[in-house]
């Protein structure tokens, strides 16, 4: 008698440390951007060939509607480009250099992001869990789902215009015990880092374009006049002549 | 247990006291996916006698500490904008009459709290669970001491800060042992209450 009673003593207390771990775990998925192995690209460039970059518009959308920019997502976007080394030095939205020279790239940088709470889902199955007295905890999961798209239109001196794009995606997992407003941000931030690492790839690979030495200075006072000159539907044309890669 | 609800009345008071002064300015709380609350509510219970059958007249105090935490972001448009929490909650009643007694409950607890109005924030909630008495056995309506409690309200929050909030509101409450025992009349009882609730 004893005996059983400490055997299911300790097959409960098992139970109850299992449940309690197994109720208390979350987990993130991240999903690649691209199937395609990538690798790795380096180039070295001389100092005097890189230009600075000039950040000209950064807009913000979420869920297809539009937001205020936080100077946080800007500064982990420009600290990425950074870390390339392409530029020589790298100016957010609305800051003025004094030392940009005639040489300089500007960027329009748009972020759009997705996310998918799937909030009755986890409605229903917080009903169920509840129903249980918290027993069906450690076997169903909750889920919040983030995605997120990242373009850099860069613009060389010439008016040579390139748009490169990083995607990526995520899903946290949780279980009830295990959910906290954190894992909401290590989710984005997973999926961020994912996204600036496409883009940077995708810059680094096309270094060449962005060396000083790559294009010639327009001349910048015959360009003013014959934008004053011509009528807007022929500048919409001309412009429609730039190049514009999509990766 | 009146000392018990005195201190609680003070500490809600002097807590809504220097939390205004502290915050004067428009505080609008950010609850998402994961947000836990805790919280500790108190009221006064007083009965219903729904059939002729009923004789007891049931009151006295209730002490309610609870823990939930937020599972979605807020859903739907308009007025009825907001979200779904769940969690536990610890039921304290004290019996005064028909005979000093006590009962204590656990109930998982769900709420939806509407968001459109901000700081202010009304939410219908519901709760069940298993609920020990020793007032069963000792009156007509119910044979046995385990039964089961179930309640259904609607309350206001008011974010005096934006991790702060006091909760007032009323729940309908429900005593019975669905039907492992008889008789099993049900206690039946009105609960108005106020408290406060943390959210980190």
């Amino acid at each position: 008698m004893t005996m059983s009673m400490f055997r299911w003593s300790v097959l409960s207390l098992a139970g109850f440390v299992l449940c309690s771990i197994t109720g208390c775990t979350r987990w993130i998925d991240v999903k690649p951007a691209d199937t395609a192995p990538k690798e790795a690209t380096t180039h070295s460039l001389p100092n005097d060939e890189r230009v600075p970059f000039v950040t000209n518009s950064f807009h913000l959308s979420r869920n297809g509607s539009s937001q205020y920019p936080s100077a946080d997502l800007e500064r982990r976007i420009l600290s990425s480009l950074q870390e390339t080394s392409l530029f020589s030095t790298l100016t957010p939205l609305g800051e003025k250099s004094d030392s940009l020279g005639d040489k300089h790239v500007s960027a329009r940088i748009t972020v759009e992001e997705t996310i998918e709470p799937h909030s009755w889902l986890s409605a229903f199955k917080g009903f169920v869990i509840g129903g249980s007295m918290f027993l069906l905890s450690p076997f169903i999961d909750l889920e919040y789902g983030y995605a997120a798209t990242v373009a850099l239109e860069l613009e060389r001196w010439d008016g040579h215009v390139t748009r490169y794009e990083g995607r990526s995606s995520g899903t946290v997992y949780y279980k009830l015990f295990g959910a906290t407003p954190v894992m909401i941000d290590e989710l984005k931030g997973h999926v961020t880092e994912a996204c600036l690492t496409d883009l940077t790839q995708q810059l680094v690979r096309d270094t060449n374009l962005y060396m000083a030495s790559s294009a010639p200075l327009l001349d910048t006072g015959i360009r003013t006049v014959t934008v004053k000159a011509k009528r807007p539907a022929i500048a919409h044309s001309t412009r429609a002549l730039v190049p514009v890669t999509t990766p | 247990m009146a000392s018990l609800v005195r201190r609680f009345t003070a500490l809600v008071f002097g807590a809504m006291m220097t939390a205004s002064f502290a915050y004067a300015e428009d505080v609008s709380p950010t609850i998402t996916v994961g947000t836990q609350e805790v919280g500790l509510t108190a009221g006064y219970m007083l009965s219903h006698r729904l059939t002729y059958l009923h004789k007891t007249q049931q009151h006295g105090p209730a002490l309610m500490p609870s823990w939930m935490i937020t599972l979605t972001d807020p859903v739907g448009d308009g007025w009825y904008r907001g979200q779904v929490s769940l969690g536990a909650e610890m039921v304290y009643l004290e019996f005064r009459e028909p005979l000093l007694t006590h009962g204590i409950g656990f109930t998982p607890r769900i709420k939806y709290t509407f968001v459109a109005l901000g700081r202010l924030r009304p939410y219908a909630e519901f709760t069940g669970g298993p609920f020990w008495t020793d007032l069963g056995g000792r009156v007509r309506e119910q044979a046995n001491e385990f039964n089961f409690i179930l309640s259904g309200g609607v309350g206001v929050s008011w974010f005096i800060t934006p991790q702060a909030a006091i909760n007032v509101g009323y729940r309908f409450h429900h005593i019975s042992n669905a039907g492992t025992a008889f008789p099993n009349l049900g206690l039946n009882a009105s609960l108005p209450f106020a408290g406060f609730s943390f959210f980190f």
